[in-house]
């Protein structure tokens, strides 16, 4: 008997495609939803149904709780996955769900709401002893009271939208004739972005490094860590890099980092997969951050070191069976990196650069997996997140994942959108990546001026005018192979499927 | 054939042969066989040295990638208009978006860099820069407008 009778994934792209391979696996038969961007899209064609949600427009098909309990009544599903980003944090979410009869995978609502409040979990933590960062969470959220905090927690300090999730709306403020402007930015991408614009202040730690612990939790109280990612390099707050373990930790502070994952998340009375992310300063110390309610796109690094399938113990956790993994049995071996492939200009500002994907190609071989919600024909809109896939691999030590990493990314292969792999494989090679050196300015202090490719070399330029010949004319050097290489055959791989 | 990478333009010729292709360009007669891989796939083999082309076409545009480098040339047509280009001085939306922000006036003189416009789109402000130094001649947009890719924004004489 699978877990679920039918599981709707309330999300799209790579993370929809992730938990539906799970579910697939688990003989849960699956309903994909999708606005009228995605119709055509790689998680729709990987689900057993799909339903169609509404527009484009993320507010009224993916982040629309009414759209999507219906999708979830038409066809009778009784369990609902949010994947990451849209509802997955959102505690009014959870609650419909559960209160329409259906399973939410992820902590209740309250649960989000709690820790979905910036002011209200840093308030917790720091009850249940763990550290957080001076600054200021109060709801006093006029601009007079707000710059009077962040002058008594002292420049810089770093402005932080105490409803958001990812990056969005942070800013760091250096100097008080900056802070006006830098709130009103703030306040509107916080608006935009999470519906809400009540700031939390903290003190801005100068070279941080960014480190979580990955916890799961049964509806019983029992609460297992699977140990720490390093997620330190970051372009404009929103990772781009992570690995486990942290090249950064000694064993006595992996564990005194892991311990404090887990009282956070027995202060929260925590139910399902969740995150405690945690600011590493260069003495060493430890503040908590917040904690993702929810499951992380750097997960895969984890899985690979574990061998544990975090989806999962998502799924069996939210049907209220007891934690399948105790403590000394989760055992992490080797090191794993995840990439992130954005569509995104390295070269012009880090841009969003949609497009339709014309062509790709994704690697494969030993400790190698790519986690990818792409297809050929995919349309990368303005409209949701620029995250395109993720290469993850794994190795007996760092430098053998970076080496794998390294060619991984080499033979990784996207056209029709300018995407950020040339900044992937220069920073997988910097000396100062290769030595672990890493803190939340690494791109931003070595990478800025990334030297844009040049013309293709010219033997690259004479295939090029060749192979466009070729399928022009159809002459003979084409004929002699099979395969008509415009020939449209919708997705495909080098090296057969991943 | 001529290719333009940039201000780069490649004039190409292609004669097939049996078995390899002679490709001319840039004084230089380059010899290799190319064998279609799978979809926008070739394998291109000089002598015993074989290397993948990845390739798509867009219309006059020509994605490429090559050991492991992505690049987007032109393809100029005989008798085809030449490819539009930008007008040096012009500010164009590179995506579609909303403008959040407008920071200067006609008139205003900016250095290269300076912020000019800020657009939003996929939930960030993305602060658009005067590509020289100048003087503003006319700006075409106003906070709240949409904008699509290759519109004008802002004109710097």
């Amino acid at each position: 008997m699978p877990l679920f009778r039918k599981l709707l994934v309330a999300n799209r792209g790579e993370i929809a495609v992730r938990v539906l391979r799970t579910c697939r696996v688990m003989g849960i038969p699956t309903v994909a939803v999708y606005s009228e961007a995605d119709r055509a899209s790689r998680h729709v064609r990987e689900a057993d149904e799909a339903v169609g949600i509404g527009p484009a427009e993320a507010r009224l098909s993916y982040l629309s709780i009414d759209a999507i309990l219906h999708a979830a009544k038409r066809v009778g599903a009784d369990a609902i996955h949010p994947g990451y980003g849209f509802l997955s944090q959102n505690g009014d979410f959870a609650d419909a769900v559960t209160d329409a009869g259906l399973v939410f995978v992820g902590p209740p609502g309250h649960v989000h709401r709690r820790m979905g409040d910036k002011s209200a979990s840093r308030r917790l933590m720091a009850s249940a002893g763990v550290p957080v960062l001076p600054g200021y969470d109060g709801d006093d959220q006029t601009d007079g009271r707000l710059l009077a905090e962040a002058r008594r927690t002292g420049w810089p300090v770093m402005l932080k939208p105490s409803r958001g999730g990812g990056g969005k709306g942070m800013r760091v403020v250096r100097r008080e004739d900056e802070f006006a402007g830098a709130l009103g930015a703030s306040r509107r991408e916080a608006r935009a972005a999470f519906g809400d614009d009540a700031m939390v202040l903290e003190r801005f730690v100068e070279r941080p490094r960014h480190v979580e612990v990955q916890v799961v939790a049964d509806v019983e109280g029992a609460v297992v860590h699977l140990g720490e990612r390093e997620c330190s390099v970051q372009r404009r707050h929103q990772k781009v890099v992570e690995e486990t373990p942290s090249p950064a930790l000694s064993p006595g502070q992996r564990q005194a980092l892991c311990a404090a994952g887990v009282a956070a998340a027995r202060a929260a009375g925590y139910v399902n997969a969740g995150t405690v992310e945690f600011l590493l300063a260069p003495d060493g110390t430890f503040s908590f951050l917040e904690m993702n309610t929810r499951i992380q796109v750097e997960h895969p690094v984890t899985e690979a070191v574990t061998g544990l399938d975090i989806v999962r113990l998502q799924l069996e956790v939210a049907a209220r069976l007891p934690l399948a993994v105790p403590q000394e049995r989760v055992v992490a071996r080797g090191h794993a990196l995840e990439c992130r492939l954005y569509a995104e200009d390295p070269w012009n500002d880090d841009l969003p650069s949609p497009g339709k994907i014309l062509h790709l190609a994704e690697p494969e071989g030993p400790g190698v997996r790519v986690d990818s919600g792409l297809d050929v024909g995919s349309e990368v809109t303005v409209h949701y997140d620029p995250l395109l896939a993720k290469v993850i691999t794994w190795g007996r030590g760092r430098p053998e994942a970076i080496e794998r990493m390294s060619d991984a990314l080499r033979r990784t292969v996207v056209l029709g959108v300018t995407t950020n792999l040339a900044r992937l494989r220069a920073l997988v090679a910097h000396p100062g990546f290769v030595a672990g050196d890493l803190d939340t300015g690494f791109i931003e202090r070595n990478l800025r001026d990334l030297v844009p490719s040049a013309c293709p070399p010219l033997e690259a330029i004479a295939a090029v005018a060749a192979a466009l010949g070729v399928a022009d004319r159809g002459r003979p050097a084409a004929r002699r192979a099979a395969p008509d290489p415009w020939a449209s055959l919708g997705r495909w791989r080098l090296g057969g499927e991943a | 054939m001529r290719l333009r990478c940039g201000e780069q333009a490649y004039d190409v010729e292609v004669r097939p042969g049996a078995g390899e292709i002679e490709v001319r360009l840039g004084g230089r007669a380059l010899r290799f066989a190319l064998e279609p891989a799978g979809p926008g796939v070739f394998v291109v083999r000089t002598g015993t040295r074989a290397s993948t082309l990845h390739l798509a076409r867009d219309g006059a545009v020509v994605h490429l990638a090559w050991e492991g480098v992505a690049y987007a040339m032109v393809e100029e047509r005989e008798g085809a208009r030449s490819a539009h280009r930008i007008e040096p001085g012009a500010l164009e939306a590179p995506m579609p978006g909303r403008v959040s922000a407008v920071k200067v006036a006609p008139g205003q003189r900016v250095a290269k860099g300076e912020e000019m416009v800020v657009v939003e789109a996929m939930k960030m402000e993305n602060a658009l820069r005067a590509p020289t130094d100048g003087v503003v001649r006319a700006v075409h947009v106003a906070v709240g407008d949409a904008v699509a890719p290759g519109r004008p924004l802002v004109e710097i004489e």
